[in-house]
């Protein structure tokens, strides 16, 4: 290093110890606060996730089964526009990448499968004490 | 007065006074090349975690959906089982019981991932604390001698990497259990889900989608 060589001034010496020092230390910091960062990180990406995925879950299961029981229920044809509506959320929930937090139009998207969930449940005349009881126990926020 | 009485304190040795002179440098220049480390220590501390936070959202973020997925979607398929019989007055006890059962199964998962999460927070404080260590072994190393006890060094570091695993393996081992129960628990519930379609009169296409996701 630098450090060995006798020609050195021995001002430039204090002043490239001082950078080492500096140097070593950042080092090791830089590598703990990763560690941090990456932990921290997850712990908040964790509990995010979760609960998007768990409210997106929640809408595509719904939908999914109502469209299962009136596409084979008698009166199809009475539910064509209720099937088109449930179809349309549908496509919204499989082709939005919820998982992906830094999906750009991540916000545009919720609000828009929300709105078309809230659509769904007046067309399909689902009741208001459900829907109270669906948000307290699910943490769904219209 | 009393440089008179801190003349004969420090002896009449002229030299010893350049000593102390000299240490007191010495003891200057170690402190402000400790100030220095620190410094730096700090700065790469608050540069690391910028660097990584967003990194680390994003990992978690695509773990804790992919694991909320199945529980999500067996409640929302049991709440529209649900409204449907209450339209076609139909009153099952078994799957108001049953969606009562998983709305508190996800619960159950949510607090799980808080506890892990929390888990993980003691785990890296005892990482500080190695790190710590192992700082002062190689500041140490670094005053003795570069080369020579490398090899040694090497071999505790492997053996302490390894007890480092053992140890985390030993203290994740309750939480995966607690996760395997969970998870057997999550087929249980999907597979009463699925007796109750039938039971129902449910159509067969509703079937193969429970079936569908009791395999992922």
């Amino acid at each position: 290093m630098a450090l060995n060589s006798k020609s050195e001034d021995m001002f430039d010496v204090i002043l490239l110890a001082d950078d080492r020092f500096h140097v070593e230390g950042y080092r090791e910091g830089y590598e703990e606060g990763t560690r941090q960062g990456l932990t921290e990180g997850r712990n908040h990406g964790g509990t995010h996730g979760a609960k998007l995925s768990l409210e997106m879950s929640f809408y595509y299961g719904f939908a999914l089964t109502w469209k299962c029981l009136l596409q084979n229920s008698t009166e199809v044809n009475t539910h064509r526009k209720k099937l088109k509506t449930l179809e349309t959320l549908l496509a919204l929930l499989q082709s939005f990448p919820y998982d992906d937090a830094q999906y750009e139009n991540l916000q545009q998207d919720i609000t828009k499968t929300r709105a078309k969930f809230r659509q769904v449940c007046s067309l399909l005349n689902v009741l208001t004490d459900f829907r109270e009881f669906v948000s307290t126990a699910g943490g769904l926020s219209f | 007065m009393s440089w008179v009485k801190s003349v004969p304190s420090s002896g009449d040795d002229v030299f010893d006074e350049e000593e102390d002179d000299l240490s007191l440098q010495n003891k200057e220049w170690r402190t402000n090349m400790e100030k220095r480390a620190k410094e730096g220590y700090r700065d790469g501390a608050d540069a690391g975690k910028e660097a990584s936070l967003q990194h680390g959202f994003n990992a978690g973020y695509r773990e804790g959906a992919a694991k909320m997925v199945a529980i999500g979607q067996l409640k929302g398929i049991l709440s529209a089982m649900q409204c449907w019989c209450q339209q076609q007055h139909l009153n099952s006890p078994l799957l108001r019981q049953l969606l009562q059962d998983v709305v508190k199964h996800e619960e159950a998962m949510v607090r799980n991932m808080e506890m892990e999460m929390a888990k993980l927070h003691p785990q890296a404080n005892v990482r500080d604390v190695t790190d710590h260590m192992e700082d002062l072994a190689v500041w140490g190393a670094d005053c003795a001698s570069e080369e020579g006890d490398c090899a040694m060094k090497d071999c505790s570091r492997e053996e302490g990497a390894e007890e480092g695993i053992f140890s985390s393996l030993s203290v994740c081992r309750n939480p995966t259990c607690d996760t395997f129960s969970l998870e057997q628990r999550l087929g249980q519930l999907m597979k009463t889900c699925l007796e109750l379609v039938a039971e129902l009169g449910l159509p067969e296409e509703l079937s193969h989608h429970i079936k569908q996701l009791m395999s992922t």
